[in-house]
């Protein structure tokens, strides 16, 4: 039986298709905003004839489908998800408007003239009622039932769809966000109603309550998608299982992940890393970069001995969400960025975006020069074979667009579609460093693994710039998020937070919460089927030195604490955080925080198909020239363009080539040399 | 070398922000001082050997914009005697310092390539103790700044990379290790010629870009005065601080000369910590997309003076504790209310004032003594031209660069439990944009009897200034609630807290630009229906009928009400007695739009 993956994006719907035999077949669908469904749908139907198959006879077939898609994000970014109301604890009403300070972390000091934060909920739709719980657990004020009654139905009348409830140290005992919950959906079964202990059960109230809130805010529309996508399946005879993908690399039924709907945020990027790290193993290769550049976004992975990371430091647009999520910062560089003047007159690329509408000029609707444009006056992207031919591409817009541009600043087209070309390389190659360094890793060290429509044109310029050795541009380059989903776990993630010092740990209390953790883990994962005995347990504990306030997340030796593994234990920590800081401080007592459980049921294993090796000259693939200009050097060059189709393992090239496919062009620079791999990957070197 | 190519330009130019950001994230990420990790009380950059900055892309103003001042001290007390791997440490305003106050300590280390100093690197945060008589350095009635604290003159601490004073501040150091491998890659990478010269040509970009910015705004003198309740020594008798700033050409002068002579109280400034304040006052009105740019070039044109012995230049040994607050605050006011005039279209209100405390006592639960001080109980931001005040609390001294801290941790840490912590409506400055909503902060002391001293607070009595004619900021209170007692604390006063007290603070939200007569009415509706005004509020001071029942407005009252200017003008007022924030017609003079 197959197995597929599909990935919704903002401009394109990507199917991979896995065949029994370890083949890939890849399609493309546009994404259907209103309805993504349909896009969905459209891409399962183009794999279906190219089986020769009916939608219904090639997805009988199917025996899972693991989704990602940027519904959830996209209506968060776009403000289009519920009208929620919150009812919290009384005296308490502002926590998520004040946020943490009056900008968010990435806003200059020296700006002054910025729109105040709108909260998703506004303050008439906060409501506070009676009820208190203090830090240790202890219930200082049971919920006040009828005040909480009263400020329900007065959101519901308000026309509240969705309503959070978050309340003080919840994270510490549920018992009053649960009874709040719980007479709120009495008295309106169809509101989807969150507790904020359910989503993120971790101290610090602003953290947690708004991401609750995000929770909210796009549940109704997350459910209402999913199911409809659930019931689609079964009308067209679609038995296998559908997994969505998480944002934390973890996939999960439908039924598991509609109550907490934060989960489906960034759940197409977090799946790229999976993929790289895959394909980094097929070389031997672990210390990797993944990155992928699309339209408007360039999204960077450091993947460092194979470990995904992740981080609980996210912030969507203005919003806070503060749960785990696959570390993947992200700067606005893609192939849509476009080029202005600064203040200084300094030619600057991004982080405005063309987008899907108008798109680069030579879409033939924009007027402005986008990296795009840049990229197709230099010769690198094929007019004639954009997408498979699907766009024609205007380059005598482009080339007016970017002459435009240029002329600020004195240069004609060709320099400035140069130094735009090198600008939005800086900007992505400025993103890996910081990324890289601030977790005190040199990039040198890294193999660049390419996704995304755009990645194939600038991996090996970015590289160059880094002195990264080795590049990676994988045969689903532009269907890379798609990919990282079959290297997916099924899996879910639980935490209790318990503040103590590590001279007064109490090992049957965590030897309790644990228990408490797996009791649930086992709940959820008989509820759709998987056995126990399928499960593989992570514990991991958040910790930090007594004074800080900042934790670091450390591998628990085992469930069941002793004196012996605590030794262990704090010895890992006291070296972990040296790597991180470059000091540590041994002779200091440390604080135990937040426990952590990740438990998962391995995917099956994939294979992709070995190919086998060349028989043929490269220039048997030579699909004809392309006239391009290189940094260094004004003069076009000759640059022979080859067709990845027909490329086998094996074949080798020296830059400058060209290697064009229906979906995307990889760009092998001067000073790169290229060779196909024996999965039809392109190994990008430098000489 | 002045060819550089525009990408190598930016590149470098972007390492050093990024670099930075980096290094207060490690600060962050693992201090051990509430207010350096949680709350964000630190500042890092980056000077060239010469003393001319570089890069200060987020801070405080006053913990580092004057940096140049501390660079020159340095290099003249050390001459060649500055090594690679050496680290001097200094808190010390008179003597090569040139912070604002004691616990502000500066860790500056000289970064060497080949053999040749060429930066400094900066990482300056706020210690929760530095020695004085009362804890956190806000201690009112000092005789002179030896008794405020432990007083350190640029001092190495560390020599080639050997420590010599052994202080645990492993964060901050390990921070400036860290920029200084970073800067040396850098200089390794591009080679010292390009990087030198890349970042003159910024300076010189930005200098340009900022002069330009300058010669636009009409030539004249412009004036700001805002003032401190008191000083800490001599209570209840108002400080001014009156600037003059005199735009010509492309320049800009800011003189402070008819500000008050020295006081004996602690809330002098020194010069460095005057210009700081005065010039990032400055910056602000520059055009919004150069924010991230700021450096040397920025402050070329900017002249500040300030004669010795005045309030804001006061000679040694003057006691300077809370002068980021009083006295600092009003220095980046009175330059704001000068600048507004100078640039309508760019205004800027007052914000409501840091309402903190530095409280200490034992907490029962470990037995150990414990400091506690926090950013939470501010008010909020005041409007700007085309924008509200942004809701949260926080304090313009910062530029709204800190952090509050979280309720949940705050109650694991410190033994308070938190009773209140929302938005007062109507409790800001109001105009055409409003400031951000008052807060209203109250907390139940679990622990043991101790002291709180208000050291570090302001404005009781004198009230920021709107602009645009957009209201003032409303006046602040601080109550301990004691059984039926109500204790009001003033700024600048040591309280004695017993176990049960209750502390209330009302700290008003910013003031408004603009006169709110012209605010638009749907978004007087929506603070209306967000109970952020009331509807008599919204009649008052606003001039729309909204009806108290429906909350529907009505139009053509409105109207009629608009059609010429309100009788009589009205201010939100805290009543002592029941706490309510009630409406008493204002007596302000409000300055008409321009």
């Amino acid at each position: 039986m197959k197995q597929l993956t599909i990935d919704v994006g903002g401009t394109f719907t990507d199917c991979l298709v896995l065949e029994e035999s370890g083949q890939l077949q890849r399609f493309k669908a546009s994404t259907t905003p209103d309805d993504p469904t349909l896009g969905f749908f459209a891409a399962v139907g183009k794999a279906a004839k190219h089986y020769g198959q009916t939608l219904e006879q090639f997805l009988a077939d199917v025996e899972q489908i693991v989704h990602g898609t940027t519904l959830g994000t996209n209506i968060l970014i776009t403000e289009r998800g519920a009208k929620v109301g919150m009812i919290t604890t009384k005296g308490f009403r502002d926590i998520v408007e004040m946020r943490r300070g009056i900008r968010n972390l990435h806003g200059s000091m020296f700006d002054m003239f910025i729109e105040p934060y709108q909260p998703l909920v506004p303050r008439r739709l906060v409501r506070g009622v009676e009820e208190r719980t203090l830090y240790t657990g202890k219930m200082l004020t049971p919920l006040n039932e009828s005040e909480l009654r009263e400020q329900a139905r007065r959101l519901l009348d308000e026309g509240c769809n969705a309503i959070a409830i978050c309340f003080l140290h919840s994270y510490a005992n549920g018992d009053n966000e649960r009874k709040a919950k719980q007479i709120v959906q009495q008295m309106s079964p169809d509101t989807y109603v969150t507790a904020s202990h359910e989503i993120l059960p971790v101290f610090r109230e602003f953290e947690r309550f708004s991401t609750a809130v995000i929770s909210a805010y796009i549940g109704p529309a997350i459910t209402r998608y999913a199911r409809k996508l659930q019931s689609g399946l079964k009308e067209r005879g679609c038995k296998g299982r559908l997994l969505m993908m998480l944002a934390n690399g973890l996939v999960q039924v439908v039924d598991q992940c509609v109550d907490r709907a934060v989960y489906l945020l960034n759940s197409g990027p977090a799946a790229a890393p999976y993929g790289a790290s895959y394909l980094g193993g097929l070389h031997g290769k672990n210390n990797l970069l993944s990155v992928d550049m699309g339209g408007t976004s360039f999204d960077v992975c450091v993947v460092k001995e194979g470990e995904i990371p992740s981080t609980s430091d996210s912030w969507v647009g203005e919003h806070r969400v503060a749960i785990k999520m696959v570390d993947v910062p992200t700067v606005g560089a893609g192939g849509g960025s476009l080029a202005w003047i600064d203040s200084l007159g300094l030619l600057r690329v991004g982080p405005q975006s063309a987008g899907a509408d108008p798109g680069p000029a030579a879409y033939g609707k924009g007027e402005e020069a986008s990296v795009t444009d840049a990229d197709l006056v230099l010769g690198y992207i094929p007019a004639d074979y954009f997408l498979g031919g699907d766009v024609k591409l205007d380059v005598e817009r482009s080339h007016q667009a970017v002459a435009r541009v240029g002329s600020k600043l004195h240069m004609n087209a060709s320099q400035t579609a140069l130094v735009m070309n090198t600008t939005i390389n800086t900007v992505m190659a400025n993103l890996i460093t910081e990324v890289c360094t601030k977790k005190g890793h040199d990039v040198r060290d890294f193999t660049l693994v390419a996704g995304g429509g755009a990645g194939g044109i600038h991996a090996a310029a970015i590289a160059k710039q880094l002195s990264i050795p080795t590049v990676i541009v994988p045969r689903v380059a532009a269907l890379m998020s798609a990919f990282g989903m079959f290297a997916m776990n099924l899996g879910l993630e639980y935490a209790r937070s318990c503040a103590r010092r590590q001279d007064k740990l109490d090992f049957a209390e965590i030897s309790g919460l644990y228990e408490d953790m797996r009791r649930q883990a086992r709940d959820d994962f008989a509820s759709i089927g998987i056995a126990e005995s399928q499960l593989a347990y992570k514990p991991s504990v958040e910790m930090r030195y007594v004074g800080q306030f900042h934790e670091v997340e450390i591998d628990m030796p085992a469930e069941d604490l002793n004196a012996d593994n605590l030794k262990a234990l704090l010895q890992n920590f006291h070296t972990q955080y040296e790597k991180l800081f470059t000091y540590n401080m041994p002779w200091r007592s440390a604080e135990f925080l937040t426990y952590r459980l990740k438990v998962t049921s391995a995917s099956r294993p994939i294979q992709t198909a070995v190919l086998s090796g060349a028989g043929t000259n490269v220039e048997t693939a030579r699909r004809g020239s392309r006239m391009c200009v290189f940094d260094g050097d004004a003069k076009p060059i000759e640059t022979p363009a080859y067709d990845w189709d027909r490329m086998a393992p094996g074949h080798k090239l020296t830059g400058p080539a060209l290697i064009d496919d229906k979906t995307t062009t990889v760009l092998v620079v001067p000073g790169f040399r290229c060779e196909v791999d024996a999965y039809h990957n392109l190994l990008l070197r430098a000489q | 070398m002045s060819n550089i190519d525009p990408m190598t330009l930016s590149t470098i130019w972007y390492a050093f922000q990024s670099l930075c950001r980096e290094m207060r994230s490690v600060m962050t990420r693992t201090s051990q001082s509430y207010l350096i990790s949680t709350l964000r009380d630190l500042s890092v950059g980056v000077w060239l050997a010469d003393g001319s900055t570089v890069a200060v892309p987020e801070g405080l103003p006053s913990q580092f914009l004057g940096t140049s001042f501390a660079i020159s001290d340095i290099r003249e007390m050390y001459k060649d005697n500055l090594h690679p791997g050496d680290v001097i440490l200094t808190n010390d305003p008179f003597h090569g310092g040139h912070n604002s106050h004691l616990p502000d300590w500066g860790y500056i280390r000289p970064v060497f390539y080949e053999g040749e100093l060429l930066f400094f690197t900066l990482v300056r945060g706020h210690m929760m103790d530095t020695g004085g008589s009362f804890p956190g350095g806000y201690f009112a009635n000092a005789y002179d700044i030896i008794a405020e604290g432990l007083n350190i003159p640029p001092l190495k601490v560390i020599k080639r990379g050997v420590v010599e004073v052994k202080i645990d501040t492993d964060a901050m150091i390990a921070t400036s290790k860290f920029a200084e491998n970073r800067i040396v890659d850098l200089l390794r990478r591009y080679g010292k010629d390009t990087v030198l010269a890349s970042i003159h040509q910024m300076l010189d970009r930005t200098e340009r870009a900022v002069r330009a910015e300058i010669a636009a705004l009409p030539d004249g003198t412009y004036s700001g005065e805002s003032s401190s309740d008191d000083d800490g020594t001599v209570l209840d008798e108002v400080v001014h601080v009156r600037v003059d700033v005199t735009i010509k050409g492309d320049e800009i002068t800011l003189d402070f000369s008819r500000s008050d002579p020295q006081r004996p109280g602690f809330i002098n400034c020194v010069y460095a910590s005057t210009y700081a304040r005065a010039a990032a006052a400055v910056i602000v009105y520059m055009d919004p997309a150069l924010a991230d740019f700021h450096n040397e070039g920025s402050l070329r044109p900017i002249n500040v003076i300030a004669p010795l012995g005045n309030v804001t230049n006061c000679k040694y040994p003057a006691t300077v504790g809370a002068c980021p607050i009083s006295i600092g605050g009003q220095i980046l006011e009175s330059v704001v209310e000068a600048m507004s005039k100078a640039r309508p279209d760019r205004s800027i209100a007052s914000w409501g004032k840091h309402r903190g405390d530095y409280t200490f006592a034992v907490d029962p639960r470990t037995g150990e003594r414990y400091v506690r001080t926090t950013f939470d109980y501010d008010g909020s931001a005041g409007a700007v031209w085309g924008h509200d005040g942004m809701t949260g609390p926080t304090t313009i001294t910062t530029l709204g660069s800190v952090q509050r801290g979280s309720i949940e941790e705050a109650e694991i840490r410190f033994p308070w439990r938190m009773v209140k912590f929302e938005t007062r409506p109507n409790f800001n400055g109001h105009g055409r944009w409003r400031g951000g909503g008052g807060i209203d902060w109250r907390a139940v002391n679990e622990g043991s009897d101790g002291r709180m001293s208000s050291g570090s607070s302001d404005g009781d009595v004198v009230q920021g200034k709107g602009a645009q004619g957009g209201q003032r900021v409303p006046r602040a209170r601080t109550f301990v609630l004691r059984g039926d007692q109500k204790i009001r604390v003033k700024p600048h006063r040591m309280t004695e807290i017993k176990n049960g007290d209750v502390v209330v603070k009302l700290s008003p939200g910013g003031g408004g630009v603009g006169d709110p007569w012209q605010r638009p009415v749907e978004k007087v509706v929506t603070d209306v229906l967000n109970e952020k005004i009331t509807p008599d509020v919204a009649r008052m001071v606003y001039g729309v009928v909204v009806d108290p029942v429906s909350l529907k407005v009505d139009e053509a009252a409105t109207a009629k009400l608009r059609s010429s200017p309100p009788s009589q003008r009205y201010e939100a007022v805290i009543n002592e007695e029941t706490l309510d924030i009630e409406m008493k017609p204002s007596d302000e003079q409000l300055e008409k739009a321009q």
